[in-house]
């Protein structure tokens, strides 16, 4: 049998035209996906039972034992940190926050090293947007920063900008121009029609020059800029100004090199400065399939997208002190629980130090370095695939994700509702 | 003079939220309590003489003749001093995240390290810092479009990023190194570095950065001509001019590779 | 339950401060009921729930303006109870904020102004957790281009079968239409002049898309009339284009007792002058025509000093206020239906054209006759947050609270508007009217804004006395009681006691399900497969709203058939 339009589990592109074959209650092929989506929709090894640690070694367990532990960890701990919420679906996401207030701890999301720089920009600037049709419909020209799609996000050109065609865009990408910045040529640069190699670290002056060149004030910056050439930056900026819709699509080089949220602060200044010549969107190139959901449901329920610390009752936000990696880089947290991440694969390297020092609870269905520091781990089933639920596309769009196989697992949203209720059952035991 | 001294009794790893810890606050109170006064180690709810050892004057007496001195390392011990309006802080080792938020008045020295956010909103007063400080010394909070309004920040040592930024008023004083963008998004106040500086000033709209050791200066920033002051020779620039800003920027030495 | 000789406005049912008992009976208003709990009414207020026709509470730009405005969420921050989630935002409250607060006010319906059907999975996973008050949604259409698609070749079935379509799809309430034409022009970061400038590669004009509109929504026979935000809204001199616009529409009728189209915010769209310099109100032009046609209804959209969000379908305009207010901005444009903007801003008290603007809402208030034909609203929160409509009211029923204001203001508040002169006092029935009784007849909700025998269990009760107090002079005291009602009972439950909140039921979602001719429905659907083939950006099994985002609906039937 043929499910058709399924949503991929993967990227922030949030493919949701993928055809998947199942047969007798498992996937025997997908269509569509691109190889990243695809490995994980055929799946691959799985947590097999709950775990929990003694004397250093992890010793399968009910259910029930895994529940009665986190609940115990999570509600002696002075400053739980519950971290993650980026692979698993919305709904996860609104029991997470409620367990949070309930234990009195921080709740922060794969943001923080991954766009919380661009959400940091969108507090000082405001963000200028679209939705991906409005870019596939519309512009002429796209402008990858520190984004390199082909590897990162391999169906986005195709499906919604350098080669895609829509209403006033029927030419594809003979009708557009692609620019790509970058620190190196990517094999995204490989395809693009003018390549900027900026130095690490020099995006801020780079942009802040282009800022000035498109006001008109360009004959007051010097003739190389971190050394780009100028008549390099006055040529993109011509070509930014000429479009009839330009966009800019950033990622990580942008938001992990130097500068980090001003870089993003001041790219959202240029793009609001483009719109007084054209029209101009920019949209982050969000990495994990609902991280954008997760500070969706945080925004809604606590006023704030992430880094939220529910510590004293009233939700406070401050990334840099807030955030899961400050707790962590500072020892300040004594207790952890990641759902549906991977924090000990790509978290500083002191961070993780500190993971190894307190008693970690993890909720995944697929094993990885983290569950090597874990204490408690608790398998669940795949979002999208075993289990159905909301999520949000990197920009912004909401859709449903599908259940195609059973997979007997409890989802990540019974799971913390399961701990959630220990835990009130144990304050009220006191 | 009233003087009341505080050491803890315990080393911190979870932090700890000490806003009742000012003049303000002990000032009509006893010794006893000051004793009880509720604060926060994470999220627990605990009194002063829970996790600090209080002694001193036990008779009320107004915020301005209040000295409270913390002996030890509160390098954990967060929003100390917050929005107070007189009297005086000494801090004898470290001070943790926020001291002296929003104070409008009074003076708090600190013979140690501060934590980041030091003096964060502040609108008079001033924050003596013998050591280091950290990151957004005298700076504002998310989102807003003013931070430190008044008052007097003075670091001998270095800082970290974002000094004061988006400064509207008042005056901070580095001895050693800023870190990148100090001085970004000023709509007002002076600042002076001692050390080096990348990329001082960006979106400044008015205000005045000096960096007497070397800057990394922005190519929206134009250089008008050299002054000298105090002895030293300083290039003096104008910006941020990517926004019409028309703040001054004076440094002493250029990194070549910038501007 | 049974609320004891309280002195009750009905005004649907003629109830004009009679001291009077109301029985509620498994959520509904009765004649009598048998026993329960009793409730002392005596000496105090007592009025239908309130219900709010006009706020941006819930979706994608309400979020936005969450995550832009952190500074925001830190002001009116309460912690958690037992009972109660945290709140958070002044301008932007969170979810939770939303329900508690609009309760403690005695509002128990409020319905989100302006939801595009691409994103409305979202206005309603927000909906759902918004807490105790019954809510809905009305859909964006007046740039939608299947919508300019069929006024272009005049196809009033194809559109009155996509209308339909489209409430169901985004489980909405109404059709909602801002700037039309003007959505689908800034694309490309352009505009429509006024109702006669033609929307680049469509060939239609907002004259055409509002009368189609209209006509569909009344061959539907929707509860709801239009709802209209107008071309041009914010500029100087705007009033024109408002005016042109009724006139564009004075002979549609309606198909139901109720307005034939609803203007919204109208106090954005009733400014005089060529520019800011000779800015001045037109707020009297704009009462004397509504004065004189009575199919026409609309909300004032009354200005609050003090920090408030814009955030509105009107991209252009948003651009434009980010511009010259040099603030922060976001906009958000959705591929074939419409655009948004986000921006905060100040409104101060000796800004002349935020003076003139306040005096313009009371203007159009007091100016209007007929309080059936006026809702007060402040457009929350691009006016101001609603939990300051005691203000409003106060302000409404007092000339001598105006009086104080207005020497507070910027001077040009007195000399371009003509506010100081209007002597008119708003008394309960009139109160009652524009923040309960009138609305629920707007929107077309015939169970809510009275207390008749059958309606929902939606009451409010104010500690003040109607018959001892002079609102007129105790202005403070009005406010005052207004902000925090004594009780407030929702489908006959005590939510709110003293002011605090004490129950958290959740509340209904109303939509409309709209029955069209198959083959109308089928030439739709024809063109929406090919429109997802080749436009849109996820495929069409994945865009209408699942039935799990609607928990507790409640639907109403129309349609044609």
């Amino acid at each position: 049998m043929i499910i058709e339009d399924v949503l991929c589990p993967f990227c922030g592109c949030l493919c949701d035209d993928i055809k998947v074959e199942v047969e007798e209650g498992r996937i025997v092929g997908v269509k569509r996906a691109c190889r990243l989506g695809s490995s994980k929709i055929r799946g691959h090894e799985r947590i097999r039972a709950p775990m929990v640690r003694r004397d250093g070694e992890l010793f399968e367990t009910t259910y029930d034992e895994a529940y009665d532990r986190a609940a115990r960890i999570l509600k002696g701990a002075k400053r739980p940190l519950l971290y993650g919420w980026c692979s698993t679906v919305c709904e996860t996401a609104k029991k997470g926050i409620l367990l949070a207030e309930v234990v009195g701890g921080v709740i922060d999301s794969t943001a923080t090293v991954c766009h919380g720089p661009s959400i940091i920009g969108i507090e000082e600037k405001g963000l200028s947007g679209s939705t991906l049709g409005q870019v596939k419909n519309r512009a002429d020209l796209i402008i990858f920063w520190g984004a390199n799609p082909v590897e990162a996000h391999p169906r986005h050109t195709m499906r919604y900008s350098s080669n895609s065609t829509g209403m006033f865009t029927p030419e594809g990408r003979r009708g557009r121009k692609v620019i790509v910045v970058d620190v190196r040529k990517t094999r995204t640069a490989k395809n693009a029609d003018k390549f900027i190699l900026i130095r690490p670290g020099t995006d801020y002056e780079v942009i802040s020059a282009l800022r000035m060149i498109v006001k008109g004030k360009g004959d007051l910056i010097p003739e190389t800029v971190a050394g780009v050439d100028k008549a390099d930056l006055e040529e993109t900026a011509g070509m930014m100004k000429a479009a009839k819709f330009g966009s800019i699509l950033f990622g990580l080089g942008m938001t992990h090199s130097r500068g980090r949220y001003k870089n993003v602060d001041n790219a959202l200044s240029l793009v609001a400065d483009l719109n007084g010549f054209t029209k101009f969107v920019v949209m982050a190139m969000r990495g994990h399939y609902n991280v954008a959901g997760f500070g969706q449901v945080c925004a809604w329920e606590t006023g704030y997208p992430m880094a939220v610390d529910l510590s004293r009752g009233a939700p406070y936000f401050n990334p840099g002190e807030t955030a899961a990696c400050d707790l962590l880089g500072r020892r300040e947290t004594d207790a952890m629980m990641v759902v549906a991440a991977d924090p000990a694969s790509n978290f500083p390297r002191e961070t993780v130090e500190a993971m190894a020092e307190i008693p970690v609870i993890q909720v995944d269905p697929f094993p990885n370095p983290t569950t090597f520091l874990a204490d408690v781990v608790i398998p669940t089933a795949v979002c999208g695939i075993e289990a159905e639920g909301t999520a949000y596309r990197m920009d912004g769009l909401s859709l449903r994700m599908k259940k195609v196989i059973d997979s007997g697992l409890p989802t990540d949203e019974e799971v913390v509702e399961n701990i959630l209720d220990r835990v009130r059952r144990l304050a009220d035991d006191n | 003079m009233k003087k009341v001294i505080i050491k803890p009794l315990r080393e911190f790893w979870v932090p700890v939220e000490a806003e009742r810890i000012s003049p303000d606050v002990f000032a009509p109170l006893s010794i006893e309590e000051i004793r009880r006064l509720e604060i926060w180690e994470g999220n627990r709810k605990v009194t002063l003489s829970d996790l600090f050892m209080i002694s001193g004057d036990d008779e009320p007496a107004p915020p301005g003749d209040n000295e409270i001195v913390l002996s030890g390392d509160f390098s954990r011990v967060k929003r100390i001093g917050e929005k107070m309006t007189s009297g005086t802080i000494v801090i004898k080792g470290d001070v943790g995240m926020h001291a002296g938020n929003g104070m409008s008045g009074g003076e708090i020295l600190i013979d140690g390290n501060a934590g980041d956010w030091l003096g964060r909103e502040m609108r008079g007063g001033k924050i003596t810092v013998s050591g280091d400080a950290g990151e957004y010394v005298g700076a504002g909070y998310r989102g807003e479009s003013c931070g430190m309004r008044g008052g007097e920040i003075l670091v001998e040592g270095s800082v970290g990023d974002y000094l004061g930024e988006h400064l509207c008023g008042g005056t901070i004083t580095v001895g050693g190194d800023a870190g990148d963008f100090p001085g970004i998004a000023n709509r007002g106040g002076a600042i002076v570095i001692g050390g080096n500086a990348h990329l001082p000033g960006a979106e400044m709209a008015s205000g005045t950065i000096t960096v007497r050791g070397r800057a990394r200066v922005l190519p929206s920033f134009q250089r008008l001509e050299t002054v000298e002051i105090d002895g030293i020779r300083f290039d003096k620039f104008l910006g941020d001019l990517v926004d019409d800003g028309k703040g001054e920027l004076f440094a002493a030495s250029v990194e070549d590779g910038g501007r | 339950m049974i609320i004891e000789g309280g002195i009750v406005y009905d005004p649907i049912n003629g109830v004009l401060g009679e001291e009077m008992d109301v029985s509620i009976e498994d959520g509904r208003v009765v004649e009598e009921s048998r026993d329960g709990e009793k409730i002392d009414a005596r000496g105090m207020l007592v009025l239908p729930g309130g219900v709010d026709a006009h706020a941006h509470i819930a979706g994608a730009k309400v979020n936005t303006g969450r995550i832009m405005r952190p500074e925001d969420g830190r002001r009116g921050t309460e912690a958690r109870t037992k009972l109660l989630r945290p709140s958070t935002g002044y301008t932007v409250p969170n979810c939770y904020a939303i329900g508690y607060r609009y309760a403690r006010l005695g509002y128990t319906t409020a319905f989100e102004a302006a939801t595009p059907i691409l994103e409305a999975r979202h206005t309603h996973e927000e909906l759902e957790e918004i807490p105790i008050v019954d809510k809905g949604a009305l859909t964006l259409f007046g740039n939608n281009w299947e919508v300019l698609e069929c006024v272009r070749d005049g196809d009033l079935d194809k559109l009155a079968a996509f209308l339909a379509w489209g409430l169901r799809a985004s489980r909405g309430y109404g059709v909602k239409v801002v700037n039309p034409g003007g959505g689908e022009a800034w694309g490309y970061g352009g505009n429509v002049k006024g109702i006669d400038d033609p929307v680049p590669n469509f060939d239609v004009t907002a004259r055409e898309i509002i009368r189609y509109l209209m006509r569909a929504n009344e061959a539907l026979r929707l509860p709801h009339s239009v709802h209209l935000h107008t071309n041009n809204l914010g500029k100087p001199g705007n009033y024109e284009t408002t005016l042109a616009t009724l006139r564009a529409v004075e002979d549609i009728a309606s198909s139901r007792d109720r307005q034939v189209l609803h203007v919204t915010h109208m106090q954005f769209s009733a400014y005089g002058g060529t520019g800011w310099r000779d800015f001045e109100s037109k707020a009297p032009e704009i009462a004397d025509y509504f004065n004189r046609h009575e199919q026409f209804t609309m909300d004032m959209g009354q200005l609050i000093f003090g920090s408030a969000t814009t955030m509105t379908a009107d991209a252009p305009l948003e651009y434009g206020n980010a511009r010259l207010l040099k603030a922060k901005w976001s906009n958000h444009d959705i591929e074939l239906e419409e655009s948004s903007g986000v921006v905060p801003l100040v409104y101060g008290r000796k800004n002349p054209i935020n003076a003139i603007q306040w005096a313009i809402g009371l203007e159009l208030a007091l100016l209007t006759e007929d309080p059936w034909q006026m809702i007060m609203t402040t457009d929350h929160p691009n006016g101001g947050p609603f939990v300051n409509y005691p203000e409003v009211v106060a302000l409404l029923m007092s000339r001598a609270k105006r009086e104080e204001e207005l020497a507070t203001l910027h001077d040009l508040a007195s000399k371009r508007s003509s506010l100081p002169s209007i002597e008119r006092e708003m008394d309960w029935n009139d109160i009652a009217i524009v923040t309960r009784a009138g609305p629920a007849r707007i929107l077309g909700l015939a169970e809510k804004g009275h207390l008749g025998v059958g309606a929902d269990g939606d009451v409010s009760i104010y500690d003040i006395n109607p018959e001892k107090v002079d609102p007129s002079k105790e202005h403070e005291e009005v406010k005052a009681a207004l902000a925090g009602a004594k009780y407030a009972i929702k489908g006959g439950e005590v939510v709110v006691r003293d002011g605090e909140v004490v129950a958290v039921p959740q509340g209904r979602t109303y939509w409309v399900d709209a029955s069209v001719p198959e083959d109308a429905a089928a030439r739709v659907k024809a063109d929406l497969v090919e429109k997802f083939a080749k436009y849109y950006s996820i495929q069409m099994s994945n865009y209408m709203v699942q039935d799990a985002y609607v928990t507790r609906p409640r639907v109403i039937r129309a349609g044609v058939i």
